[in-house]
């Protein structure tokens, strides 16, 4: 009895566990966007200078990336989009006690982190595309 | 069945049982006490009585300010008040009352009796309240820290006076304390909820504490390592920052940024949260956009780790970096607005009465959004170019942190003042503190626009006259005078004895969350009994609830074995699994703490041989209250708890289902990121510097680095494989394993640490020794804690604490040494091979 409730846990946990993590994924993404155009740049720049070549080399590796981590954001977004179900009851309150309300709540909410997360890529690729030199 | 009456008799039995396990202790033990009503309060006033302080400090610096050529302050006095007002306010004051706040509210919140590990919280609070008097008293003896509270190396590292060790040690101590206070309230909102409060339907303000407390177990951490670097070459001469040997100033300023940055979200979260509560209770209806706030949240957590260089726009990176950052900076404005947005539709649409912590609200709803508009403003690298240093960067972040913190803060202490302290704070003394600190933080900080637009830089203890700065500066100090004013109020009215004042009614502003079903007069139970939930304002959502829970109708009414219990549950649907002992009042608490202290103080002096032996008594009376008070086996036929309403948990869980699980898991999140930053540290002086690893230096020994590491992981691996065929009843296979683990643990440790001390890295000669040196002693220090734990499961093993049915430590133990493991095997990579492929 005792065993079979302590195991509840983890067969929540694996049940849900697809869409707990989806919620940190769109994030996720961004951060290691950010963190690899950041440390690519740094990189380039200190040890290359400002070997016009070089740059040029990293930005269009940097937009390639964006547009992989983009894509990435959309799949993310789009599972989400299917498991928040909108168009099937035009939910988004979701306040109700329920598996089917939780499991609707945080496809919604990772849908929405994908969105802010798109932007946010965009936003940090912008430099990417108009900065021609480190300095 | 929860309509059934219960008989008369079991339920007053039931309330007696529930009093006489949580009162508090009376007379001298009183300080003995760790039920989170108690530790909250406490931990609520010393953050005040800090912020006070601060405060005072910030009147002598307007003081000074007040007319050019001043005399009133010398310049180093005048340094170390601007240096402790900043560090005492973001770290004595903001992040502290934050975790203050929740711990006094989160149980409220969630139907819980108590948080999850109350002795952690009252450790906590006694190690904030032996650093934050340590730091603050610096001041009254003229050693406080000077370098302003960044602490800026080589300023910093080179100040003479023991300012900067108290500021590095001081502070890391109270980190400790912030950590652990950010483990146990995540683990309190992920499994102390009411059966039935789903994931969707949690307070928002548990939302908020799990972002605010997922970002400080990454933000604090590379602050931590920051200051173990710099503490090394503080004490020791080992030259992370010193550009003669290698060393680079400015990977302080990415470590102390990454945290720094965060840390500005970290303040501004929790108290945004505080407003998700008193909006809806003001507009008297459900908040608009649930799922909107939680992204903006969740997306702002992420999001402020982007912004940490918009600190260092002016410290020469390259130009396509800073755009990375500023872009970073503009678009966490996004999730930001939303959130703001999202109050003002439920105000819209609801029917707005305009109480006292409302009027905090506007407040704060007016000056943030001036504060965030300046921020737009010194996002962009061009305009923070000019502006950079000088007040316009002071005003813009005092209306960020008073628009953001501290008037969403003063609106959180009115509103839920009652459910504290079951009485009211005064109406028309609010109203006072209210204009008089909004008035006189409008002239205080608004002319500090004007005046760094004019060119005034920060931190000048003095000015000549003819800059034209005069008028503004008197104007600010004058404000300053004013919002002091309007504390002094808020604190007469706070701490005036309340003894013949009647109580507030049970739910006075008619809110809708579960807080407000407490019992007034004050019962220490937290619940009478632990309700079934099924909606986000169950107040007015749920009919009868509060009846049902006052007749001990739900879980938990009674204690038949006077200990204290609370309900664990599980993460995302909140079913309960355990019912959960938690401790009660203690003195070990208060000793660990105060030898936790010990060990940090001391080294303050270069005392070393009392520093060790505080840490090492810190660490027994840890051992002792794990021991004592933890993982304890239920006496048999007592192991299953009858809960009522027909459910029957088990008082005992390992594993995930087991909140300790869950602690070490959160904490260890919490290490691993400091130990990244080390790693960070590692490649920074690699892009930054071209002679890392200088030419024809010696590396660690590889024979030795490779066994050691191979030892190591067979430790990790014995733990692990004792986990397994303990829980298959091989008891002697078990303690086999159990004693292989700790020695293979040893005689790793030691091949780690001749493969750098046999090796000829002198530390003190260039930067990259050091980081070698650095990276080791993290790596021993983590498996020297990794061998105490094998022991104490040892022991565990051979006094029973630790059977095949019931192995808690041994899931915990093993937890951390897979984090153990993971550090060995990046260590021995960094140090071993990065080197030489570089």
């Amino acid at each position: 009895m005792a065993k079979t409730e302590q195991d509840e846990e983890r067969r929540t946990l694996s049940e849900e566990a697809d869409s707990l993590w989806m919620i940190t994924f769109a994030g996720s993404i961004w951060a290691v966007h950010f963190v690899v155009c950041y440390g690519a740049t740094a990189a380039v720049c200190a040890k290359l200078g400002g070997d016009a070549a070089a740059i040029m080399t990293l930005r269009l590796a940097l937009g390639g990336f964006t547009l992989l981590a983009l894509a990435g954001i959309a799949f993310v977004g789009w599972r989400s989009w299917v498991q928040w179900d909108f168009l099937n009851d035009w939910n988004y309150e979701h306040a109700l006690a329920g598996k089917e309300h939780r499991h609707e709540f945080l496809g919604h909410a990772s849908f929405l982190l994908s969105i802010i997360s798109f932007i946010g890529v965009i936003y940090v690729s912008l430099p990417v595309l108009v900065l021609e030199t480190c300095q | 069945m929860l309509a059934a009456p219960v008989d008369k008799e079991a339920r007053d039995r039931g309330a007696e049982q529930l009093r006489e396990t949580w009162k508090t202790p009376k007379g001298f033990r009183y300080c003995t006490a760790v039920n989170n009503s108690e530790i909250g309060k406490w931990y609520a006033l010393s953050a005040f009585f800090f912020m006070m302080c601060a405060g005072v400090l910030g009147l002598l610096i307007r003081v000074q300010l007040a007319v050019p050529d001043n005399d009133f302050l010398s310049a180093d006095r005048f340094n170390q008040f601007f240096t402790m007002h900043g560090s005492a306010m973001m770290f004595l004051f903001a992040v502290p009352m934050f975790e203050a706040i929740s711990i006094l509210l989160l149980p409220g919140f969630l139907g819980a009796r108590d948080m999850p590990f109350p002795r952690l919280s009252a450790y906590g609070f006694w190690c904030f309240l032996i650093g934050g008097i340590f730091v603050m008293s610096s001041v009254l003896f003229g050693v406080a820290p000077n370098s302003g509270w960044f602490m800026y190396p080589p300023l910093a590292t080179e100040a003479e006076g023991m300012g900067s060790d108290i500021w590095l040690l001081g502070l890391s101590f109270i980190e400790v304390a912030s950590i652990a206070a950010a483990v146990e309230l995540i683990v309190g909102v992920l499994k102390c909820r009411p059966p039935g409060m789903r994931i969707n339907l949690m307070p928002l303000y548990a939302w908020y504490v799990l972002v605010v407390g997922g970002m400080i177990l990454f933000a604090f951490p590379p602050l931590i390592a920051g200051d173990f670097l710099f503490e090394l070459q503080r004490s020791f001469d080992w030259p992370f920052f010193d550009p003669e040997r290698g060393g680079d100033p400015m990977l302080w300023q990415h470590l102390f940024w990454i945290f720094g940055h965060p840390e500005v979200y970290i303040i501004f979260l929790p108290s945004i949260a505080i407003a998700a509560m008193v909006v809806p209770t003001a507009a008297q209806r459900p908040i608009v956009g649930y799922s909107w706030i939680v992204l903006s949240a969740v997306g702002t957590g992420f999001l402020s780790f982007g912004l940490w260089v918009h600190h260092m726009f002016t410290t020469g990176l390259p130009s396509m970096s800073l755009g990375f950052f500023s872009a970073a900076s503009e678009a966490v404005v996004i999730p930001t607005g939303i959130q703001l947005f999202a109050f003002v539709a439920t105000l819209m649409v609801g029917r707005v009465k305009m109480s006292l912590p409302m009027l905090f609200i506007s407040g704060a709803l007016a000056i943030f959004t001036a504060g965030g508009l300046t921020g737009v403003m010194v996002a962009l690298a061009p305009f923070d170019w000019q502006a950079h240093d000088t007040y316009f960067v002071v005003a813009h972040l005092h209306y960020t942190l008073f628009g953001g913190m501290v008037f969403p803060l003063m609106a959180g202490v009115y509103y839920f003042f009652p459910f504290i302290t079951k009485k009211t704070l005064s109406k028309r003394a609010g109203r006072i503190v209210f204009w008089l600190l909004f008035v006189g933080f409008n002239v205080t900080f608004l002319p500090m626009h004007l005046t760094g637009l004019m060119g005034m830089p920060r931190r000048v203890y003095t000015y000549p006259s003819v800059m034209g700065w005069d008028l503004l500066n008197l104007i600010s100090s004058v404000g300053a005078f004013i919002v002091a004013a309007g504390f002094v109020v808020f604190a007469i009215d706070l701490l005036r004895p309340r003894g013949r004042q009647p109580f507030a009614p049970r739910n006075p502003w008619n809110a809708g969350t579960l807080e407000w079903s407490h019992d007034v007069p004050e019962e220490n139970w937290g619940v009478r009994s632990v309700p079934y939930i099924t909606s986000r304002y169950p107040l007015w959502e749920q009919e009868n609830l509060v009846e049902r829970m006052d007749e001990g109708r739900f879980y938990l009414p009674d204690a038949p074995e006077l200990k204290r219990e609370t309900l664990v549950t599980t993460v995302l649907d909140a079913k309960p699994i355990q019912c959960l002992r938690v401790t009660g009042p203690t003195w070990i608490t208060i000793v660990a703490a105060v030898f936790t202290g010990g060990a940090f103080i001391f080294p303050t002096f270069h005392w070393y041989p009392p520093a060790i032996f505080c840490g090492g008594v810190a660490i027994a009376s840890v051992i002792y209250w794990l021991w004592t008070a933890t993982s304890q086996i239920p006496e048999k036929g007592k192991d299953v708890r009858d809960a009522g309403l027909s459910l029957k948990l088990p008082v005992y869980a390992s594993g995930p289902a087991s909140v300790g699980w869950w602690g070490v898991w959160i904490t260890m999140l919490g290490d691993a990121t400091a130990f990244a930053s080390l790693v960070f540290g590692f490649v920074f002086y690699w892009t930054a510097k071209p002679d890392f690893p200088p030419a024809g230096t010696e590396h660690a020994m590889l024979s030795y680095l490779a066994l050691g590491v191979a030892a190591l992981v067979a430790s990790w691996a014995s733990i692990y494989r004792a986990r397994i065929v303990n829980h298959q009843g091989k008891v002697a296979t078990t303690r086999t394993l159990l004693v292989a683990a700790p020695l293979l643990a040893i005689a790793g440790s030691g091949l780690f640490y001749l493969s750098v001390a046999n090796a000829d890295l002198d530390p003190t000669r260039h930067v990259y020794p050091a980081i070698v040196w650095a990276v080791m002693i993290w790596t021993i220090v983590h498996t020297g804690g990794g061998v105490i734990m094998q022991c104490y499961c040892l022991a565990g093993a051979v006094f029973g604490k630790v059977t095949p049915e019931h192995d808690a430590d041994l899931w915990n133990v093993t937890l951390y040494w897979h984090f153990v493991c993971l550090t060995v095997v990046v260590a021995g990579l960094t140090i071993g091979l990065m080197p030489r492929v570089m």
